[in-house]
């Protein structure tokens, strides 16, 4: 993993890296204007969110290096996501499990895991097979799917699969586990394993279209362990709910410390299979540069998802599987990993690709999962402040 | 003469009835075809994807898997009109029924990953179907088997015809009419020709047989819920 | 600098265009786009659109638009019938319910109505008309057979013969 890079770019000079800081600091102002409210607590706590942005925003402009820095938001975002989720739910419902009723009232709040599931359906028969609302129809429904949907369309449209390394509030979990090992314990994977969200995404959406629910949500989704699931009344339902804790703690904790890997999203999120397919259509990636590199494949063993392969080496990309987390460029000693910009040079000018993705990139993030993060804190806030 | 006349118009008769039923079973297959080909889906896309490319092999798949299909039909068509509307059969003779279907269908489709890792990889040319099993000397096409478990699965269309169908006159009425109700289901089947122009590599062939596991898993559970008289979902 | 790459840098800014207008117009378009294209929550949820309204004393019943399966749900076709608003209700109801609007009851439906909103309800739904399935001391089984308390109001579905 990229935290054992080896010793950093040379710098920037702090003047001119806080000059580079100051668009993200106003828009980070406009954002808190956005989180806080009378609240002192959600006061505070946007304001600990805003100072977070920025400095992790600094240091990533003045190390020149993005993965660690970017790694400390989406850690935070995953920890603290279902602080404040799981808090809003039980203050409304009294627990985790979501009741028919609140299924037929249309209040299931909805993520953004599902999207792919409801398209085939809605396309033939114009229904949305999720117990939610399209407008925000008060209790969990928060904005409504529109709202969700409106996000993750713009935030697509900016950063591709970079969703899943900039505003995916499930991620992070897995990324701060896979973090703690110094080294992995498990180093050989079946590279066919990088399959398995395809095959996800393949299984899901056709029970989906035959069932008329969302399938992956009902049977498979790990994430339910730390934000809601339905409530079981009888035994067959506690089997059910007990896969998504046995998936947990396999692909979300257990995994992640033995391979220093995200592995349930390297290998079964079939959201990210998905998001694989907008990678196509971003103006930012990821390439090798072949003049440069040697190989030593520091990138290949540093990338979480093995979104890189002697082959795709060998060509100077990495494959669409590609999070755009950043571990790869930081990993390597001979500066062939570099970011850019389609029609452009590999290599020219790559630092300006970087910064330019990182502008469009962290003001997503700041927009979607800072609000979150904010939320979070000020829960935990409330209960001291 | 009065006699011959009313034979002959009866005949008429009875003929335009036994037309207009073909058409209504036709009319009622066509209009059923998208949610026939949603409930084959999961059986039909993966097990294919996993099958050599080619128009022709394709071709092959889809009429083995419609020519058992038909059979579990015309086998449920006859059921229908011996002990009438199946559906108002008592729970546990169709838990004893649907269970083992479901389970059988999960069997099939593990059989059938198994079975794709075992032939000759993608890079092979063979024009052959993969096989899951074998009856003497001849292999059992793995389309084969799948046709014929979807084919005895009831689904709600099939209910619908199951109903019209025990409403025949005839035994041979009730299997012309799900006959005719097959054909024009079968007609929305014919697109999926197309997944013989994807090329095959390791990746689809790989993403195939994990999907097949997945669903495989999802039918299995639905069988046994089912065999043991239990709600699928515990919500 | 070639075309691709100036075609390159100015989709790279247009990304950072699109990225600062995001929370301001965008998302509110892509939002009000999404609602716009006439999608509805399976009506497995919702119910179907309610058809009809019966007034009784101190209290309406809706009914529901009769909901069909789709494809492979295990669910049986149903119709949904409200009994608003739930705190004008009697302690006991018990209900001839013409659902299909032809004149002649369809359901006699009896359920009690507790004090305490979260408490659990249970139905018996004696049928008139063969089209409807009858229900005995059902609570809340399936989307398709069930009686919950939602908002202000009780639900009742009764799942429709095949």
């Amino acid at each position: 993993m990229a935290s054992k890079i080896l010793p950093a770019k040379e710098s920037r000079s702090i003047g001119r890296s806080f000059v580079l800081t100051i668009p993200i600091a106003i828009w980070s102002a406009l954002m808190f204007t956005a989180y806080a409210h009378a609240n002192r607590s959600q006061w505070i706590a946007s304001l600990i969110t805003v100072v977070f942005e920025v400095v992790l925003f600094f240091m990533m402009v003045w190390t020149r290096s993005t993965y660690r820095w970017r790694r400390r938001f989406f850690v935070a975002l995953g920890l603290l996501f279902p602080v404040g989720f799981i808090h809003e739910v039980i203050s409304m419902r009294g627990t985790m499990g979501i009741p028919i009723e609140e299924m037929i009232a249309g209040r299931t709040p909805f993520c953004f895991l599902p999207i792919p599931l409801l398209i085939l359906p809605a396309a033939l028969t114009k229904m949305l097979v999720f117990p939610g609302s399209i407008l925000p129809n008060g209790g969990m429904s928060g904005g409504g799917m529109a709202a969700m949907a409106g996000i993750w369309l713009a935030v697509t449209i900016v950063v591709g699969k970079g969703w899943c390394s900039y505003a995916c509030f499930f991620g992070g979990i897995e990324e701060g586990v896979a973090s703690v090992p110094p080294r992995a314990r498990v180093r050989k994977i079946d590279p066919r394993w990088r399959y398995g969200p395809w095959a996800v995404f393949l299984a899901m959406v056709l029970l989906s279209l035959a069932l008329f629910e969302p399938a992956y949500c009902m049977w498979l989704c790990p994430f339910k362990a730390v934000s809601e699931y339905v409530a079981a009344r009888n035994t067959v339902g506690v089997v059910q709910n007990g896969i998504f804790i046995v998936l947990f703690a396999g692909l979300v904790i257990a995994l992640p410390l033995l391979t220093k890997k995200r592995t349930q999203c390297a290998f079964f999120c079939p959201f990210g299979a998905f998001q694989s397919i907008f990678n196509k259509t971003s103006v930012f990636d990821v390439r090798i540069d072949k003049s440069r590199c040697t190989p030593c494949v520091l990138c290949q063993k540093s990338c979480p998802t093995m979104s890189l392969t002697d082959e795709s080496i060998a060509n100077g990309k990495t494959l669409m599987s590609c999070m755009k987390c950043g571990a790869c460029v930081d990993a390597c000693p001979r500066d062939a990993a570099v970011w850019h910009i389609r029609g452009t040079e590999v290599s020219f000018k790559p630092e300006r690709a970087r910064l330019m993705f990182l502008y469009a990139a962290w003001a997503m993030a700041i927009m979607f999962g800072g609000g979150i993060i904010a939320e979070g804190l000020a829960t935990m806030l409330h209960i001291f402040v | 003469m009065f006699g011959r006349l009313a034979t002959n118009s009866d005949a008429k008769l009875v003929n335009m009835a036994s037309a207009f039923a073909l058409a209504e079973a036709l009319a009622l297959g066509l209009m059923s075809g998208p949610a026939c080909v949603a409930s084959c889906g999961p059986v039909v896309v993966p097990t294919l994807l996993a099958e050599h490319s080619g128009l022709r092999l394709h071709g092959r798949y889809l009429s083995t898997f419609l020519a058992t299909r038909l059979c579990g039909y015309l086998l449920f068509a006859a059921l229908a009109w011996e002990f009438g509307n199946l559906a108002t059969l008592p729970t546990s003779a169709r838990s004893l029924v649907f269970g083992p279907i479901h389970l059988l269908l999960a069997g099939a489709l593990l059989r059938y990953a198994y079975s794709v890792g075992r032939t000759c990889d993608h890079s092979c040319k063979s024009a052959e179907l993969v096989t899951i099993g074998a009856a003497g000397n001849h292999r059992i096409p793995g389309a084969a088997a799948l046709g014929f478990l979807t084919g005895v699965s009831l689904c709600p269309p099939f209910v619908a015809a199951g109903v019209r169908a025990a409403e025949a006159t005839s035994m041979v009425a009730a299997v012309l009419f799900f006959a005719a109700f097959f054909l024009g289901t079968s007609i929305w089947f014919v697109p999926f020709a197309a997944l013989g122009w994807v090329r095959r590599n390791e990746a689809v062939i790989t993403v195939a047989r994990m999907a097949m596991v997945l669903i495989a898993l999802y039918y299995f559970y639905a069988g046994l819920t089912i065999l043991i008289r239990k709600n699928t979902y515990g919500f | 600098m070639r075309l691709s790459a100036n075609l390159g840098y100015l989709g790279a800014g247009l990304t950072i265009f699109v990225a600062a207008l995001a929370p301001f117009s965008l998302y509110g378009l892509f939002t009000k786009g999404f609602s716009s294209l006439g999608l509805r929550v399976s009506e497995t949820y919702s119910g179907g659109p309610k058809v009809r309204t019966i007034q009784a004393v101190g209290y309406t019943i809706d009914i529901h638009r009769p909901v069909s399966p789709r494809i492979l749900q295990r669910e049986k076709p149903f119709v949904q019938v409200d009994w608003k608003p739930a705190n004008a209700l009697p302690v006991h109801v018990s209900d001839l319910v013409d659902i299909d609007g032809d004149g002649k009851p369809d359901v006699h439906v009896d359920f009690n109505v507790p004090k305490d909103p979260k408490a659990s309800l249970r139905v018996n739904v004696v049928s008139l008309n063969p089209i409807y399935e009858e229900m005995r001391n059902v609570g809340k089984e399936k989307f398709s057979a069930l009686i919950v308390r939602v908002d202000n109001g009780i639900l009742v579905r009764v799942p429709l013969a095949p």
